[in-house]
């Protein structure tokens, strides 16, 4: 007894830590986006997609889903990505992306926005946007 | 008081001028606590009592997106050392060419150092001062151009600043006071990184005049013995001394990695002002840190050399009494120390680090141990 719900709190511990990270753009957006170009988007060192259009990132705000993404992807800790933003805010050598409170917003934004880039839970993905990649 | 006001006018200026303007406001502040553990014997503006002021800052950054591709930025600070009077250090328009290039015009830093560019910012790095024998120089802001281009060449980033302007103020050197003209200003800025990898080298020159104040005993003297030369007739020998309109050069070189949990930086810089009674300054320091998550420990060595040239000494054997002052003016400017730091970071908040630091300051010229702790919180919003 004591074992199984051992092992079902593992279960349940392993799948909110290990969400899937879903990267989406707009569905009119046919541009190709690596790992690599994502990492380098949300570093603010790629600043247009392959064919020339600004790219308009967003991020997630705080939450579970962005400290994921940000490990995963960006390969940095929130604290150390602060830190990175603030050496180019203060500077006048960039600005990081906007924050949005949640997947929908995010979806919403992306839905609506054709040079947008975001993330979100991937169980949460709809066909009002386009998936890039999963992580 | 009054700057203040100006300050907020101008803020308010900003923040209102234009509806269809967007101004972001950003902000970081640094709050320190410290002191010197020897008596009478004051390091990095510390004494023997506590002062909460003497390191802590505050600063807002107001950015405008005036249009397409130009953007204007203004960064207030107020430092404690300066009773908190708050200060225009940067303000500048940027126009951005391409993704790659931006010209920026206004009051800017001279990125001597690595850190120099956000060195108030104390939550981008993890002493809660940067290496003083290293980061001396006493100016840093300087208003002109700055041409920034950003690259990638395969798998590394390039980015190369190249600056022209001038300064222009009345700042401590070594240990005298004096108005400085710094003209031509030039020099550039080139940082090349890969992932967990980054390398840097910076030169710069500029036209260095410096008008020596009588208000410290060393201003005094080296007044003294210039007029002395003059009156005597020994031209060469004042012009040799005073510091007027003499090419100034700095060089820094330096590496940093942050592998895994490893971070280790090191600089090394220097520093001449020809034919003058400025010493040149060598100047290095070694850092090695080490994160475990919130945490990061750190320990660092620094070298100060700063002497003149064997061959500048017995420059006028003939006036034994000149040739003695300017000996000994010369020797007046040699410094050699070492500084050991050990500090802890702790990033206990998301925007926020607390910070504490010890150091040892070796003068081996006075032949006097100092040490120095400091404790502070620093944060970025």
């Amino acid at each position: 007894m004591k074992k199984l719900i051992l092992a079902s709190m593992l279960t349940l511990c392993s799948s909110a830590v290990f969400a899937e990270v879903a990267v989406i753009v707009n569905p009119a957006n046919t541009n190709t986006v690596s790992q690599d170009d994502i990492k380098k988007i949300y570093l603010g060192k790629s600043k247009s997609f392959a064919d020339g259009t600004k790219i308009t990132p967003v991020n997630q705000n705080a939450n579970a889903i962005a400290d994921e993404f940000n490990d995963k992807l960006v390969g940095k800790s929130s604290s150390q990505l602060n830190a990175y933003w603030s050496k180019l805010v203060f500077t006048g050598k960039g600005t990081p992306p906007n924050k949005l409170d949640n997947d929908q917003a995010v979806i919403d934004f992306v839905a609506t926005n054709a040079d947008a880039i975001g993330y979100i839970d991937s169980a949460k993905a709809s066909d009002k946007v386009k998936v890039v990649g999963k992580y | 008081m009054k700057k203040l006001s100006v300050a907020v006018a101008i803020c308010c200026a900003l923040a209102t001028s234009n509806a269809s303007a967007e101004v972001r406001i950003n902000g970081f502040a640094s709050i320190v606590g410290g002191k010197s553990l020897d008596n009478n014997q004051p390091i990095y503006g510390y004494d023997d009592d506590i002062s909460f002021k003497n390191e802590s800052v505050f600063a807002l950054q107001l950015t405008a997106d005036l249009q397409e591709k130009l953007t204007a930025t203004a960064q207030i600070v107020a430092r404690g050392e300066n009773d908190f009077d708050a200060d225009f250090e940067w303000a500048y328009l940027t126009y951005e060419f391409t993704d790659e290039l931006q010209l920026s015009a206004g009051k800017m830093r001279v990125p001597f150092y690595r850190y120099s560019d956000f060195l108030d910012v104390g939550y981008t790095y993890r002493w809660v001062r940067p290496p003083q024998s290293v980061y001396n120089l006493p100016f840093s802001t300087y208003e002109g151009l700055s041409l920034f281009h950003t690259t990638q060449l395969g798998d590394w980033d390039s980015t190369l600043q190249v600056i022209y302007g001038s300064f222009d103020d009345n700042i401590a050197v070594v240990s005298v006071n004096g108005d400085t003209e710094l003209n031509d200003i030039a020099g550039l800025n080139w940082t090349l990184s890969y992932d967990w990898f980054s390398a840097r080298a910076a030169y710069f020159i500029a036209e260095t005049t410096i008008d020596i104040e009588n208000d410290t005993a060393e201003g005094m003297a080296l007044n003294g013995l210039e007029q002395a030369l003059r009156n005597s007739g020994f031209v060469d020998q004042a012009n040799s001394i005073a510091i007027d309109e003499d090419d100034g050069a700095f060089l820094a070189l330096g590496f940093s990695i942050d592998y895994n949990n490893i971070l280790f930086d090191a600089e090394y810089t220097q520093f001449e002002v020809d034919n003058s009674a400025l010493a040149k300054q060598t100047q290095y320091y070694t850092s090695l840190g080490y994160r475990m998550d919130e945490w990061l420990v750190h320990l660092t060595y620094e070298n100060n050399d700063d002497k003149h040239d064997s061959n500048r000494y017995d420059a006028l054997t003939a006036v034994p009494e000149l040739n003695l002052g300017i000996n000994t003016v010369l020797e007046g400017s040699k410094a050699k120390s070492n500084v050991y730091t050990i500090g802890a970071r702790y990033d206990f908040h998301p925007m926020a680090a607390l910070k504490v630091d010890f150091s040892r300051l070796e003068d081996d010229i006075t032949n006097t141990e100092t040490d120095v702790v400091a404790v502070g919180v620093d944060l970025v919003f």
